[in-house]
C-alpha cells in the first residue's frame, strides 16, 4: 500500500518529468490510436463486403479434365457428347448430404430444365448430323404378248414373253439431332428458385426486372421471361405462355408472366451472339418445375445447380474432399468466388497492412523512446534508488513503485492520447469507409429495384438473407474508437510500459546502493 | 554485558584489489547496547567500508559479523537494515520530494513497524531530536544541515532499532550543531539503551564517547 502512495507522491512532487513521459506517450497513443482505428474501419469494411458476398462455393462439370480425357480415347464429337450424356449429374439428395456439411453455413440450389413452348419462337444451339443415305430400286418387268415377236409388235404373230429390268437411284437425306441432354431439353429453360435470396442474380444485379416484378408467390404458376423473348413473341406482363413437357407433349402447363428481365451481364452484349444468354430462360418457381417433373412418368430429370456457403476461406479445401468422399464424380470441379473477394478487397487490405506496419513502427519507436527516457529517469533517480534501498527497501518493491509509477503516468496520457487519437480518427475513418456506406445505402434500393418492388425494403430477417452489410454511417467517436480498440490501446501501453520498466528493474537490480551513495557524496 | 554486535576476524578488500591488499585485516570488535562507540582513522584506513559491512550494505567478505549471535551472512539484510538498525549518513540522504514527516512515515512503513497513529509517532520522533512540528511538512531541502541530519536520525529512529550507525553525522555541520546531535546519541545509548555506533575523525566526537576503536590504514 505505502508502494502506491509513495509512487502517486513520487508522480506528484517530479510533474516536469512527468510531463515529458505523459507527452510522448500522448504523441505514441494519439498515433497509435489512428492507425488502430484505420485497421478497425478496414477490417470493418472487408467484413462488410464479406458478409455481402459471402464465400460461395458451387459444382460444375470440369471441362478440362473431361475434354482430356475423350480425347486420349480419340473419341469423334458425337461419341464425346453421347459420353458427356453418361455422366451423372448429383441428384437432390446427393446434394443436400453435401450441404449437411460443418464446413457450410448454407446452401441452396435451383432447378433447371428443358421444355417446348407452346406458340413461342425457339433458339437452338444444337448439333444437327445429316446423313446421306442411296437407296438403287432395281425393277424387272416382264411382258407376255401372244404370237408374234413381242419386240416387234406388228411383226410376225407368235406367241412368246419379254423381261425388262430398270434400275432406278434415289438419294434419301436424314437429318439427326445430337445435342447436349443436360444443357435443355427443349428449346427453353425452366429455372425455378426456392426464395429471394436464391435469386443472386437479380441480387447482384445480372437480371434486372424492366417491368412487372418477380412474384413473392413461390408456390403460384408464375414466370419472368427476358426481354427478347418479350418482344420476339409480342409477350407483355399478364399474358400466358403454355411449356409443354418435352418426354409428353400431352402434359402442358400454363405460366402467367408477372415481369420482363434484361441480363445485364458482359456477356449478354456479345457482339457475335444476337441474344443474350438467358434470352431463353424462364424463370419460375422450383415447385412449378417439380410438379412438371412429377407429373412426367420417363424419369424426366431435372438439372440442379447447387451453392454452398463455406463458413471461411479454410474450409474450402476441407468442403472439396468431403464431397469428393461423398462420392461426387471426377468430371465435376468445386469452384469458388475467393479469387474475386479477394481481389475486391485487396486495396483496401493494403491499408490495413500499411496500417499494421506503422502500428508495429510506432510501436517500436514508442518503445525505445520509453526505454531510453526510462533510462535517463532510472539515472536521475540513482540516489533515490540508492536511499531507498539503504533504508532496507526490497529491490522488487523499489522496482515496483517505479513500474508503478510510469504506469499510472501512461495510463493517464494513454486517456487523453487515444481521447484526441479518436477524435482525430473519425474523420480518416469516415472518408476510408465513405464508397462502401453509399454502395451499401445504394444496394438495399437496388435490390428491390431489380426485383421489380419500388418500395423494396426488406425485413431485418430477409436483410440478414440478402447479405446487405449492416455498415452505417460512423458519426460518433464510439464507432471507431470503440472498447476493443480502447483495450488494445491499453494492452498496448501496458507492454509498452512493463518493457520499459524491464530495462529500468535490470538497472535498478545492477545498482549497489553504497555506490550510489558514495558517488553522491 | 549486552552484546549486540561482534566482528568476528573480518578482512576486506576491493574487488580489483591485489591478493593481500586488504583494506580491513582481521578486525574484531564487540559491540554492547547502552553505549556509544567511535570508529576513527585517518581517510582511507577503511571506517566507511567497515560501517557498510556492520550495516549489510557491503556483503563480500572474510569473516563473520553476528548481530545477537546470528551471522548476518545469513540474515536477510533488507529486512536487517530496516528493522535492526538505524542508519545515519553524513550528507543525510533524504529523499529530497518528501517532506520531513514523509521520510520518517516512510521509513516506517518499509519496516512494517506497527504503529497506530504514524504522523504523531513522527512528530514525537522529530520533537525528540530537538526538531518543532512546524518543519513536519517542510521539505527536506529546505531545512538547515542540521536539521536534515535531526531528521535522518529521526528516521533512523522510527521502527526503534537496537543499533544506530552514524557515518560522519556532524562532518558538515558546525560545532554546536555537532554538540547537539552527540547529545542526541549519547541520550539514545544511555537512556534509550541504544548501541551507537559513530564513524568519524573528530576528535570532539571521539572526546564524548565512551569507547574508541582506532582503525590504521592496512592493519
Amino acid at each position: 500500500m505505502y508502494i502506491i502512495k509513495n509512487a502517486l507522491t513520487s508522480i506528484r512532487r517530479n510533474k516536469g518529468r512527468n510531463l515529458l513521459i505523459g507527452i510522448i506517450i500522448i504523441v505514441i497513443s494519439c498515433a497509435c490510436a489512428i492507425t488502430l482505428a484505420i485497421r478497425e474501419s478496414a477490417n470493418k469494411v472487408v467484413s462488410a463486403y464479406e458478409q455481402k458476398n459471402p464465400i460461395e462455393v458451387t459444382i460444375g462439370m470440369n471441362r478440362r479434365s473431361l475434354m482430356e480425357s475423350l480425347k486420349q480415347d480419340d473419341k469423334s464429337q458425337e461419341e464425346m457428347i453421347n459420353a458427356f450424356n453418361e455422366i451423372k449429374e448429383p441428384t437432390e439428395e446427393e446434394i443436400i448430404n453435401y450441404g449437411n456439411s460443418n464446413y457450410v453455413k448454407e446452401y441452396y440450389y435451383t432447378y433447371s430444365l428443358g421444355v417446348d413452348a407452346k406458340d413461342l419462337t425457339e433458339a437452338t444451339d444444337s448439333l444437327v448430323k445429316e446423313t446421306t443415305e442411296v437407296k438403287t430400286e432395281v425393277d424387272t418387268k416382264r411382258r407376255t404378248f401372244p404370237g408374234g415377236d413381242s419386240k416387234f409388235p406388228g411383226g410376225p404373230t407368235s406367241s412368246g414373253s419379254e423381261e425388262t429390268t430398270t434400275s432406278r437411284r434415289t438419294t434419301t437425306k436424314k437429318t439427326e439431332k445430337i445435342f447436349n441432354e443436360k444443357a435443355s431439353g427443349g428449346a427453353f429453360t425452366l429455372i425455378g428458385y426456392n426464395s429471394y435470396e436464391d435469386m443472386k442474380d437479380f441480387i447482384n444485379g445480372n437480371y434486372t426486372i424492366t417491368e412487372g416484378e418477380v412474384s413473392s408467390d413461390f408456390n403460384s404458376n408464375s414466370c419472368v421471361i427476358s426481354e427478347e423473348l418479350a418482344q420476339l413473341n409480342n409477350l407483355e406482363v399478364g399474358n400466358t405462355i403454355t411449356v409443354i413437357d418435352t418426354n409428353n407433349d400431352k402434359n402442358t402447363y400454363e405460366l402467367i408472366i408477372t415481369g420482363i428481365y434484361k441480363e445485364n451481364t458482359e456477356s449478354s452484349s456479345s457482339m457475335s451472339s444476337m441474344f443474350s444468354n438467358s434470352a431463353n430462360n424462364i424463370i419460375t418457381n422450383i415447385n412449378f418445375v417439380k410438379q412438371i417433373v412429377s407429373n412426367n412418368s420417363d424419369n424426366l430429370t431435372p438439372s440442379i445447380t447447387p451453392t454452398f456457403i463455406v463458413n471461411s476461406k479454410d474450409d474450402i479445401e476441407k468442403f472439396t474432399n468431403e464431397i469428393k468422399e461423398k462420392g461426387l464424380s471426377e468430371y465435376y470441379e468445386v469452384t469458388s468466388n475467393i479469387e474475386e473477394l479477394e481481389n475486391a478487397t485487396k486495396s483496401i487490405t493494403n491499408v490495413k497492412t500499411f496500417a499494421n506496419t506503422f502500428l508495429i513502427i510506432s510501436l517500436i519507436i514508442g518503445a525505445v523512446v520509453l526505454i531510453v527516457i526510462n533510462m535517463i529517469n532510472i539515472r536521475e533517480r540513482k540516489y533515490e534508488i540508492g536511499v531507498l534501498r539503504t533504508i532496507g527497501m526490497k529491490k522488487s518493491k523499489v522496482s515496483f513503485q517505479f513500474m508503478l509509477e510510469l504506469l499510472t503516468v501512461c495510463m493517464f496520457a494513454l486517456l487523453i492520447g487515444s481521447g484526441i487519437g479518436a477524435a482525430t480518427s473519425v474523420n480518416v475513418a469516415n472518408k476510408l469507409l465513405e464508397n462502401e456506406i453509399a454502395n451499401t445505402n445504394n444496394e438495399v434500393g437496388d435490390i428491390g429495384k431489380n426485383f421489380g418492388k419500388d418500395n423494396f425494403m426488406p425485413d431485418m430477417d430477409a436483410k440478414k438473407n440478402f447479405k446487405v452489410a449492416n455498415v452505417n454511417q460512423i458519426n460518433d467517436m464510439n464507432a471507431i474508437v470503440d472498447f476493443k480498440v480502447l483495450g488494445q490501446l491499453f494492452g498496448i501501453g501496458i507492454i509498452l510500459t512493463l518493457i520499459s520498466s524491464l530495462a529500468s528493474m535490470i538497472a535498478i537490480s545492477r545498482f549497489s546502493p553504497l555506490t550510489i551513495l558514495k558517488e553522491r557524496s | 554485558m549486552d552484546k549486540v554486535l561482534r566482528i568476528d576476524n573480518v578482512s576486506y578488500r576491493y574487488k580489483d584489489a591485489k591478493k593481500d591488499e586488504y583494506v580491513l585485516k582481521n578486525i574484531k570488535y564487540d559491540f554492547e547496547k547502552g553505549k556509544i562507540y567511535a570508529i576513527k582513522g585517518k581517510s582511507g584506513s577503511g571506517k566507511t567500508t567497515l560501517l557498510s559491512l556492520i550495516s549489510g550494505l557491503e556483503k563480500r567478505y572474510e569473516g563473520n559479523i553476528y548481530y545477537k549471535d546470528k551471522s548476518l551472512k545469513k540474515m536477510d539484510l533488507d529486512t536487517y537494515r530496516n528493522s535492526n538498525i538505524g542508519i545515519v549518513f553524513q550528507s543525510y540522504n533524504l529523499l529530497p520530494h518528501l517532506n520531513a514527516m514523509e521520510n520518517i512515515i516512510l521509513s516506517m512503513d518499509i519496516s512494517k513497524v506497527k504503529v497506530k497513529d504514524k504522523k504523531k509517532k513522527a512528530i514525537s520522533l522529530m520533537e525528540d531530536v530537538g526538531l518543532t512540528s512546524s518543519l513536519a511538512k517542510r521539505r527536506v531541502l529546505k531545512l538547515s544541515g542540521g536539521e536534515q541530519q535531526r531528521v535522518a536520525i529521526a528516521r533512523s529512529l522510527s521502527y526503534n532499532p537496537e543499533i544506530i550507525l552514524a557515518d560522519e553525522p556532524t562532518g558538515n555541520l558546525d560545532k554546536d550543531t555537532e554538540n547537539d546531535i552527540l547529545n542526541i546519541f549519547k541520550r539514545l545509548a544511555h537512556d534509550d539503551n541504544k548501541c551507537v555506533i559513530i564513524v568519524t575523525h573528530s576528535t570532539n566526537v571521539c572526546n564524548q564517547v565512551d569507547i574508541v576503536y582506532e582503525l590504521k590504514k592496512n592493519n
